[in-house]
């Protein structure tokens, strides 16, 4: 029983039985360096659309103004509470926070951790990303605890005609 | 063991790829465009190196 599966089942004269199948497939130096290439020529094609999408941006192309968005009316969020919206595109969540009678704050919500949705504590006055409890400062947008180091991109809005509008995305200062 | 020296060349390369990596997106997200711009390039310049570092161990062997 235990040599059962040691034996060649017949005799057989096919020139196969003399292959010595033996480390054919392990890993040797040269192979594991290859690999290390290879790995490097990932890295640097996968690179090329940051660089890309960064000299778009340098050169302009993406400044492009959105049209204005009324967000809610003013009679419908009262002070202290928070109402999500997506601007500038239709997949870019935000959230504008009614600080005081006139004070409206608004901020692409998208973590900038890990882009899991951040959320309006109203009791702890903070910003709260649920995923690995980061916090953000209510005023600047600024990370105050937790793994992101990145503030979160302010949105800028205006009040018109008693309703909230988002103008557009501000840039971090330089 | 024969010329370690081009196996930890490729290494340190590998690492340098991944810290190169890790800066460009975050310099992108934080709008420093040309930093970005800079490590994408830094990043590309090592994949010709690391071919270099190979076929010059290729000849030794």
């Amino acid at each position: 029983m235990t040599h059962k599966n040691n034996k060649i089942p017949f005799n057989e004269d096919n020139y196969t039985h003399n292959i010595n199948r033996n480390n054919e497939r392990k890993l040797d130096r040269r192979g594991f360096m290859k690999t290390l290439v290879g790995a490097a020529g990932v890295f640097a094609i996968s690179s090329l659309p940051w660089g890309g999408v960064a000299a778009k941006e340098l050169l302009g192309l993406g400044n492009k103004e959105y049209p204005h968005k009324k967000i809610v009316d003013i009679k419908s969020i009262p002070v202290g509470h928070s109402v999500d919206f997506k601007f500038p595109g239709e997949h870019d969540d935000a959230i504008l926070i009614r600080l005081t009678e006139t004070k409206y704050v608004a901020y692409q919500n998208a973590c900038t951790h890990l882009r899991c949705p951040v959320f309006w504590e109203k009791e702890k006055g903070e910003m709260l990303c649920p995923c690995h409890h980061g916090k953000f400062d209510v005023d600047t947008g600024a990370p105050t605890a937790g793994p992101p180091r990145r503030p979160l991109p302010e949105i800028e809005v205006k009040i018109e005609k008693d309703a909230v509008y988002a103008v557009k995305v501000k840039r971090y200062e330089v | 063991m024969k010329c370690n020296f081009n196996f930890a060349a490729l290494l340190v390369i590998l690492m340098l790829n991944i810290v190169f990596t890790q800066k460009m997106v975050h310099q992108y997200y934080f709008e420093n465009y040309v930093t970005a711009i800079i490590y994408c390039f830094l990043n590309l310049i090592l994949f010709p190196i690391a071919i270099l570092i190979y076929k010059q161990d290729q000849k030794k062997a």
